[in-house]
């Protein structure tokens, strides 16, 4: 390394009374150095010592709090600018424990006047810890009148309590719209972590589900604070600044509270969805799951029992049926099949079959649902009286790799993209899925069963309903749209959400319309299985569905009627009006019922009636 | 390369090493407290601290073991690299609370200032040794090293780091008047930065900055925004008395009143628990480290070693002094950590790095170059 050897070397050519000089310097520096520590040593004696007394005073005494206010949280509306969803003041118990001299004695005092078991009061407590010093721990949401007096009377034997009133959430529709919009809860500890440089705080509120949580960013707002100077014993002396809280916006769905009304009372007591959407953009008039969630069970936090009973419940009211729900889509399918078949030219609207009850193909029999046969049957009328033997021959000969195209086209096995959690894909079955999935050859009878809705496909009543939509609305497949806009506090609209386009179906306007005759059919004619949605003065096209719950041979025997609730099938029922331009497209389903004709249709109606009473001049309920 | 020589060993500094355990010690104990009784989520800080003092170990090691002369020969290519990544920081870095000053490098945030400061005091020294030093300096000579100075200087301000900054001015006016300027230099230099200060106070400052100023000018006016650091380190130092509050039994660092406790302000805490004798006790366990450090210079035996051990000496110095002044309301709030004491990786590893270098010259006194 001559590199180094010569700056080494350079190093020692130098004068040695130069470093003489240098080293004498340091006694300078070592000079300066003692000057400045006793600088230090001086300020610590002005600081400890001279005027010890007046800062140990003031850091017992002059004990600064930072006091903050919840932001009115931004309300929910309808479409039409009702208000579903808006806050009222709560009163929350708070409690400073390091406040209190004798923590133990207030909190058997507060477990006497909350009458409280003094174990759930620790729990709260013990909950909190390790959130900082000084902070005030929510003790009990929304006390009462009474509790409120009694505690702003007493408050000299309860240091530390204090009553603090906080905007909450007031739902004036009840549990309407539950499942979709959701709840709020104290923010949790892993919550807390995670959105730790957000402005959150043990004991805030946040949106647990739904809109509520999609959306708490939005909603939210911004707290306001106020810095107290406060004494000892944690009382007010005075604000030294503050800042008033900043509402949240306000979220305008497109919803529309009478229609939702109609779905939810129509369903009422039974399991299922409902969902009722404009076909010519997407957006979602109506999105019920019944049955509802009681959201008064959910405020202030969920009891162990009721969540217990909630999880093992046969209804499985947790479960948004409307976008978590997946069902064989059953008859209703035949729209893809009869799409299908058009445009791949297999039929045409003039081709017939006949139908005899059945269709023996691949060594077993496929029966149709009408045993005693259609006879020689069209396309119309096949859509009509829901033929199952008709769309076995057009399955078989379209194949189920292009069924499939035509499903995918139609939103089917995938998620529809709606702002909402846990939305499910459902299930568009191919022969390269069931190599993957099962490692098995597809079976040629296996498509008989998927051209009637039957086989391993899956859907959620959201997609059903969105195919419906593009089969009437020219093809279009939106993206389904809950929130029509957001605004600010004072009303103005910030954002405006516009319809999204996602695609286009496959198949040829003629062919579409050919499968709208037949769905129109369905509805209007004497035969067909849909007879009990028709309406008096508009035009009605619609599908029944009956999904297979179970195929097992000892059931075939027994009446549906007769078959214990689990094992009966789903029902059905896919619709759209007015027919000649339409407008609204309903998809019902109700679980474990029977036939989709008899349950599904008659809530469909019901929903598409209040749609029409609406529209034509009966101004909607303020 | 450079042959093992047992006389290395024997030279070796033990004080020096004791002394840094005994600081060691009183740090970690220190963040103890300061952390106690929050139970925040991930390492407690005492224990990353840990760490960080074992990681500066290897480095002490790996610095002594080679011939601090090697420095000289590499000084400019090691100032580039510290450049480029100054560089770097305030274009890439990740910005925590308003500065950009770290670079994330996976399992250590880098703050590549730090690092800085330790270069530049190579670098004037490497410079200066290889000046005749005998008659003081002309202007014109300065002009390299205030340079030298200005470029990382320039890059860390511009993050906004004022404390830092200033610390590279610090550590150049010391080493700077060392080796001794010519009177009329030294006061047309004086005259320069007096001047300058007006103009640096509109234009160079930032308004958080001007105001941190302002408000140590007059704390009692605005208590909760900016002059609340101050007030409420005075108060905790203040409330400690003659003895202290008592290990873990502070009340201003517990209750959240005291901002950043165990970085910059680690010191307020120490002083509200050990009081007045504790406090003075640390002043002199830690000034002493300092002063021990200037017997590398006087015993080195050439002038790049000198040069090194005054520049680091007055790099720990100015530091520990103005973070002191600082919590004791003597300073406005700058941002200057306590070395050796104040929570961080990237400062106590540069001040380890530093120490290595005292204690590399001290081991070679009588160690000729063969």
């Amino acid at each position: 390394m001559p590199r180094i050897r010569r700056a080494v070397e350079k190093i020692h050519k130098i004068d040695e009374e130069e470093l003489i000089v240098l080293k004498k310097r340091v006694e300078i520096a070592t000079i300066v150095i003692i000057v400045f520590i006793a600088l230090l040593v001086a300020r610590l004696w002005f600081l400890q010592i001279k005027n010890g007394e007046e800062y140990v005073k003031l850091s017992e005494n002059n004990r600064i709090r930072i006091q903050q206010t919840q932001a009115p949280r931004g309300n929910i509306l309808d479409r039409f600018g009702r208000v579903i969803i808006t806050n009222r003041p709560y009163f929350n118990l708070l409690w400073t424990k390091e406040d209190a001299p004798n923590p133990d004695e207030v909190t058997k005092r507060l477990s006497q006047i909350l009458n409280e078991d003094i174990s759930n009061l620790l729990t709260s407590i013990r909950e909190a810890a390790g959130q900082p010093r000084y902070m005030p721990i929510l003790i009990k949401e929304d006390i009462d009148w009474k509790t409120l007096v009694y505690i702003e009377n007493h408050h000299l034997e309860l240091p530390g309590v204090r009553v603090e009133a906080v905007p909450s959430r007031d739902y004036l529709y009840g549990n309407m719209a539950s499942h979709l919009i959701g709840y709020l809860g104290q923010i949790s500890k892993t919550e807390l972590e995670a959105l730790k440089y957000n402005k959150y705080q043990g004991g805030d509120p946040i949106g647990k589900m739904g809109i509520e949580k999609i959306f708490e960013n939005e909603l939210r707002g911004e707290k306001g604070f106020r810095y107290l100077e406060v004494d000892v014993l944690g009382f007010e002396q005075q604000v030294l600044q503050h800042q008033d809280p900043m509402p949240g916006n306000d979220l305008q769905l497109t919803l529309d509270i009478d229609l939702q009304n109609t779905a939810e009372k129509a369903m009422e007591g039974i399991a299922g969805a409902a969902v009722a959407m404009d076909v010519n953009t997407g957006k979602l008039l109506a999105i019920a799951s019944a049955p509802s969630l009681k959201l008064d069970e959910f405020i202030g936090g969920i009891s162990t029992r009721v969540w217990q009973e909630l999880l093992n419940d046969p209804l499985h009211t947790l479960v948004d049926k409307s976008v978590q729900g997946q069902y064989p889509p059953g008859s209703t399918y035949k729209i893809i099949t009869a799409l299908a078949g058009l445009s791949e030219k297999v039929i045409n609207p003039q081709t017939t079959f006949y139908c005899n009850g059945g269709l023996h193909m691949y060594n077993r029999r496929y029966g149709c649902w009408k045993k005693s046969g259609h006879g020689a049957i069209s396309l119309q009328r096949a859509l009509s009286e829901s033929c199952d033997v008709y769309f076995y021959q057009v399955g078989q000969k379209v194949g189920v790799d292009r069924l499939a195209a035509y499903a995918e086209s139609l939103g089917l096995g995938k998620k529809t993209g709606i702002e909402l959690e846990h939305e499910k894909p459902g299930l568009v079955p191919t022969s390269a899925w069931k190599k993957m999935k099962k490692n098995e050859k597809w079976q040629d009878g296996e498509t008989l069963s998927v051209a009637i809705g039957q086989g391993f496909n899956l859907a959620t009543p959201l997609q059903i309903c969105r195919m419906t939509a593009a089969i009437v609305n020219g093809g279009k497949l939106y993206k389904p749209q809950i929130i029509e806009a957001i605004k600010d506090p004072d009303g103005s609209t910030m954002k405006k959400i516009e319809p999204k386009l996602l695609g286009k179906v496959n198949g040829s306007a003629q062919d579409r319309e050919f499968i709208v005759r037949g769905l129109i059919d369905a509805v209007n004619t004497r035969h067909g299985t849909a007879t009990s949605a028709k309406m008096e003065n508009i035009i009605v096209g619609g599908k029944t569905g009956t999904a297979q719950v179970v195929r097992m041979a000892k059931f075939k025997s027994i009446p549906e009627s007769q078959l214990p609730r689990k094992y009966k099938d789903h029902a059905w029922f896919t619709c759209f009006a007015p027919a000649e331009k339409p407008e609204i497209a309903v998809t019902v389903l109700v679980e474990h019922s029977g036939h989709g004709g008899s349950v599904a249709a008659p809530i469909a109606k019901q929903i598409l009636e209040m749609y029409f009473k609406e529209k034509n001049g009966d101004a909607p309920t303020p | 390369m450079i042959r093992f020589d047992r006389r290395l060993l024997q030279h070796f500094d033990w004080i020096i090493l004791i002394w840094l355990a005994l600081i060691a010690t009183m740090c970690l104990m220190n963040l103890y407290s300061a952390i106690y009784p929050d139970k925040p989520p991930g390492t407690p800080v005492y224990i990353k601290q840990l760490y960080y003092f074992i990681m500066g170990m290897g480095l002490v090691l790996a610095i002594i073991s080679v011939d601090y002369r090697l420095f000289m020969a590499w000084n400019y290519p090691m100032y580039g690299l510290i450049c480029l990544l100054l560089l770097y920081a305030l274009i890439m870095g990740k910005t925590l609370s308003g500065a950009q000053r770290w670079i994330n490098l996976g399992f250590f945030n880098l703050q590549p200032s730090e690092p800085a400061k330790l270069m530049l005091v190579i670098t004037l020294a490497s410079y200066y040794s290889r000046k005749d030093t005998g008659k003081g300096f002309t202007l014109m000579e300065l002009a390299i090293p205030i340079t030298l100075t200005l470029v990382p200087f320039l890059l860390i301000l511009k993050q906004p780091d004022l404390g830092t900054a200033l610390m590279l001015g610090f550590i150049f006016v010391s080493m700077t008047l060392f080796v001794k300027l010519k009177w009329q230099t030294l006061s047309i230099l004086l005259g320069t930065c007096a001047s300058l200060v007006p103009i640096a106070w509109k234009f160079i400052l930032k308004p958080y900055q001007r105001q941190r100023i302002e408000t140590f000018l007059n704390p009692e006016a605005d208590p909760l925004k900016t002059g609340y650091h101050i007030m409420q380190s005075k108060i905790a130092v203040g409330s400690g008395l003659f003895s202290g509050k008592g290990y873990l039994e502070g009340t201003q660092g517990h209750l959240d009143f005291l901002p950043e406790r165990h970085t910059d302000f680690a010191f307020s805490i120490w002083a509200e628990e050990f009081g007045f004798i504790g406090s003075s006790l640390f002043l002199f366990i830690y000034f002493f480290l300092i002063l021990w450090g200037l017997n590398s210079a006087v015993s080195s035996r050439d002038k790049f070693g000198t040069l090194l051990s005054i520049g680091v000496v007055s790099l720990i110095f100015w530091q520990a002094f103005i973070n002191l002044a600082m919590v004791m309301g003597m300073l406005p709030v700058v941002g200057m950590p306590l070395p050796l004491f104040s929570y961080g990786g990237s400062s106590l590893i540069t001040t380890m790095a530093g120490i290595g270098i005292l204690i590399s010259v001290r081991m070679r006194r009588y160690q000729v170059p063969g």
